[in-house]
């Protein structure tokens, strides 16, 4: 470390829990004082969720964060900002109907016996615009600009309030190339003038281009540290990663007879909100397979789901679906798949559509049908599924679907917020269904879990299959020969050499 | 006892004591003494059979519409529409009652019902249609259907229909009517409850045994609590958004069974005051529990009728004020038993 350079920030031993999920474990590092740090991981690694700690949004289970030196504790993102560190959100906080000069000091109006003094702002934040030529007209109305000046504004925001430590949150994905580029201008503006950069990003060329130092989570642990300037692409992806623990499949398939085609997308086009959002996929799932479709999230997951259920339609290829009805365990458990209000029972009776009387019995029968077979803990077989932990929700739902019996399964990311031991048991389960001459789709951005289950995988990126491997592709002989193929297929999920 | 229901019982009793002591101190700045406000109300309504009887009344059309309105908001439809939807049901029901009476008798009744349940029912599909079709807000809809319905009843019944020099349709024959509680028990004496109110009780009873015993129930509650994962379950959201609103804004037509069958005979313009939307307040009040909303709507029948008694003594719009009370009361209560009770933040 260079002796002029002391840490701006240093995260000790930083814990938070949600439930049972540990979200972030042990975290420890330290970002430089005038320095680009850039913050890398999978969703779901726990990057949002350390950030957020720094922020003020949630306050850590355990561990300190020391700010120049001193130990801080914020109970709320005002200490923050007073601190002088600001946050670049995912998504914009921007009241639509105002100018931008309006959104600028909203919050921390200058007033002056209550009236607002304007002459003085407006001319620190013209300031600011001409110095880090943000290119922005103080009175054009917000709900008449891009989204990249949108973003502009709210960096702008930041500035504004003289925040020394900016955190980005992803700030590219909502950019085109050539705005990356602009934006990439400004936060080197930003390092000259002295300010402390934490950039959040799972993009690599981000990371080569603008950063002084990399950290690494995954799983919520920091696993990986490393200096730009000797920084190996291969090696980071497969941090990123992770490593493929060696055990073998819970059961090796025993029969493959009678192939039938239960899902095809045969060159699919589907928009969403005029984005073209699958760019001609074509994939197709047979019985008595897992296809793992794995990629970045974003890059059409979501749309999958929904050209499956229906819900979306595509505008061109083929969707053909040979099941009367699909099992699936959709991404988010709490907001897709089961009404968090109702019990166990209740949301099994819901699900099947069969009886058209919910008497007490019946509710009693299935609750204890899924509690007992798919190992559910939980006190009162009657409570809300809400009360119960993440991975028991999840086993839920996932014996929900399997007891519907369907041919066709569709399962996203079935472990994520899952304990180790629940995500044994439902890749065990996965397996056995397999087994029974199901169709499985399985999309998650777990590769891990990807290679454990699948018979054959899929690379999905910007709406499209860009690469397809089969199982003898990673059955591997060595842990070379696996090395070599992680870091393959975690170069082609984030579209570097394809 | 589930913990949260005990929680609701709680919160209803609490906001109760808040509003008697709210309208005590206004009823002592008016100069009056609220014990024997209090006193007059609770002798006149429960001391006499005739006072009870018209608390009955006043409630029965309160449980009806609430039960319809119930069935909307149970899948968070917000339909504020129900008193354009009663009154242009109501209209239908005695106009087909008093035509056909002779020709049907008694039969006639399930006749009049069913015309009146279509066409309320009808004013609920546009807003269903609208909102499924075009995403549509329902709050806006119904309040606009409400002029219409208000202003269409208004214009047929004083060009075409009224008995001269009245705002009223004609008569029902006397053997169509629905018999009276005074019929089966003198203590009931001179008040206007029928047997409509046992009807509504019934009613009432039917709908909790649907929202939480069927299918279609859960089905209902699942959209309200949450659409997306309802989608995501197989749940046809759109047409239980339809069938809430037909159905839904069909049964508040059936108050007319109270006012046309049961008491007067004829619909009158002006004879719903309000109900429509007295019933969003009795429904809310009850967390749109069916059961609930029987015991609500019975307070807002004994505060009705009470307003009436302790008239001679205060104006009777401090009942109005009462009323009002009680909702602000059991919305702030109800956040500080979930805090303090329920341990939610």
């Amino acid at each position: 470390m260079k002796s002029d350079k002391y840490p701006a920030i240093e995260f000790r031993n930083i814990t938070k829990k949600f439930g049972s999920f540990t979200a972030n474990d042990g975290i420890s590092f330290s970002v430089n004082e005038n320095a680009i740090h850039s913050i890398i991981g999978e969703n779901g690694a726990g990057k949002s969720t350390l950030m957020k700690i720094l922020f003020g949004i949630y306050s850590s289970d355990s561990g300190d964060i020391l700010i120049k030196r001193k130990s801080v504790k914020f109970s709320s993102p005002l200490d923050a900002i007073k601190n002088n560190i600001g946050m670049l959100h995912q998504h914009f906080e921007l009241i639509e109907d105002f100018t931008v000069f309006e959104n600028v000091i909203l919050g921390s109006e200058p007033a002056k016996n209550g009236i607002i003094e304007t002459v003085n702002s407006r001319k620190i934040i013209a300031g600011l615009i001409d110095k880090y030529k943000l290119g922005l007209e103080p009175e054009d109305k917000v709900s008449d600009i891009s989204i990249s000046q949108k973003q502009k504004v709210e960096i702008l925001k930041l500035l504004y309030r003289n925040s020394e430590i900016l955190i980005f949150d992803e700030p590219t994905s909502v950019l085109s190339p050539v705005e990356v580029d602009e934006f990439f201008k400004i936060v080197r503006k930003f390092k000259d003038e002295g300010k402390t950069i934490i950039l959040i990003t799972h993009k690599l060329n981000e990371i080569k281009e603008l950063s002084d130092r990399v950290s690494v989570l995954r799983k919520g642990k920091l696993v990986y540290e490393v200096d730009a300037s000797s920084l190996d692409l291969n090696e980071l992806s497969r941090e990123i990663i992770g490593h493929v623990a060696t055990e073998k499949l819970p059961d090796e398939r025993t029969n493959n007879n009678g192939k039938e085609t239960l899902l095809w997308f045969e060159n699919i086009k589907l928009k969403k909100d005029n984005v073209e959002k699958l760019c001609g996929l074509t994939f197709s799932v047979s019985s008595g397979e897992v296809y793992g479709i794995c990629g970045v999230e974003g890059n059409g997951q979501s749309e999958i789901v929904e050209a499956i259920l229906g819900s979306e339609k595509h505008h061109s290829g083929k969707l053909e679906i040979n099941a009367d009805n699909v099992s699936l365990v959709p991404d988010d458990r709490i907001g897709k798949g089961m009404i968090k209000e109702f019990s166990v029972g209740e949301n099994v009776l819901l699900r099947e559509k069969k009886e058209l009387i919910y008497d007490n019995k019946k509710i009693r029968d299935r609750s204890s049908k899924i509690i007992t077979k798919y190992d559910v803990r939980l006190s009162d077989e009657s409570a809300p599924l809400e009360s119960l932990s993440g991975g028991n929700q999840q086993k839920v739902i996932f014996g929900r679907e399997i007891e519907l019996g369907n041919k066709l399964m569709v399962l996203v990311h079935p472990t994520r917020g899952v304990d180790i031991n629940s995500s044994a048991f439902i890749y065990r389960i996965i397996i056995e269904e397999r087994n029974k001459d199901k169709g499985i789709l399985i999309i998650s951005s777990d590769l891990e879990e990807i290679l454990k289950l699948s018979d054959r995988i899929g690379v999905l990126y910007k709406g499209k299959i860009v690469s397809e491997y089969s199982k003898q592709d990673f059955t591997f002989s060595g842990e070379d020969a696996k090395k070599e193929f992680m870091t393959k297929i975690g170069k082609s999920m984030i579209g570097v050499g394809v | 006892m589930s913990r949260k229901l005990k929680a609701g019982i709680i919160s209803v009793s609490l906001s109760l004591i808040v509003t008697i002591v709210l309208t005590s101190v206004l009823l002592l700045v008016i100069g009056k003494n609220p014990f024997v406000i209090y006193a007059t109300l609770i002798s006149e309504v429960f001391g006499t059979g005739y006072g009870l009887g018209q608390a009955l009344f006043k409630a029965t059309p309160l449980i009806i519409c609430g039960c319809g309105l119930a069935l909307c908001f149970q899948a968070s439809l917000f339909n504020i529409g129900a008193e354009g939807q009663l009154n242009i049901g109501a209209f239908v029901m005695s106009i087909v009652a008093y035509t056909f009476d002779d020709m049907l008798g008694i039969m006639v009744m399930p006749v009049a019902i069913a015309a009146g349940f279509g066409v309320s029912a009808l004013w609920g599909f546009v807003p269903a249609f609208l909102k499924i079709k075009r995403g549509v807000s329902e709050v806006i809809t119904t309040i606009m259907m409400n002029f219409i319905a208000l202003a269409l009843v208004n214009y047929f019944l004083i060009e075409f229909l009224a008995v001269k020099s009245t705002v009223r349709t004609e008569k029902i024959l006397e053997n169509v009517f629905i018999p009276k509680l005074s019929d089966i028990s003198s203590v009931f004496q001179g008040s206007s409850a029928n047997m409509t109110f046992f009807f509504a009780i019934a009613l009432a009873v039917f709908l909790y045994f649907v929202f939480y015993k069927t299918r279609f129930g859960y089905e209902l509650r699942a959209v309200g609590l949450n659409p997306t994962a309802s989608r995501y379950l197989g749940v046809k959201t759109n047409k239980v958004i339809m069938w809430a609103f037909l159905i839904g804004a069909g049964m508040t037509s059936l108050v007319g069974i109270n006012f046309i069958f049961g008491y007067k005979g004829y619909y009158e313009f002006g004879f719903s005051n309000n109900l429509g939307f007295t019933s969003i307040a009795v429904t809310l009040l009850a967390r749109n529990n069916p059961i609930g909303i029987i015991f609500t709507a019975l307070l807002f029948g004994v505060l009705d009728y009470g307003g009436l008694a302790v008239n001679t003594l205060v104006p009777k719009e401090i009942m109005l004020v009462f009323q009002a009370l009680v909702i602000l009361s059991i919305l702030a209560v109800d956040k500080i038993v979930k805090i303090y009770y329920l341990k939610e933040n």
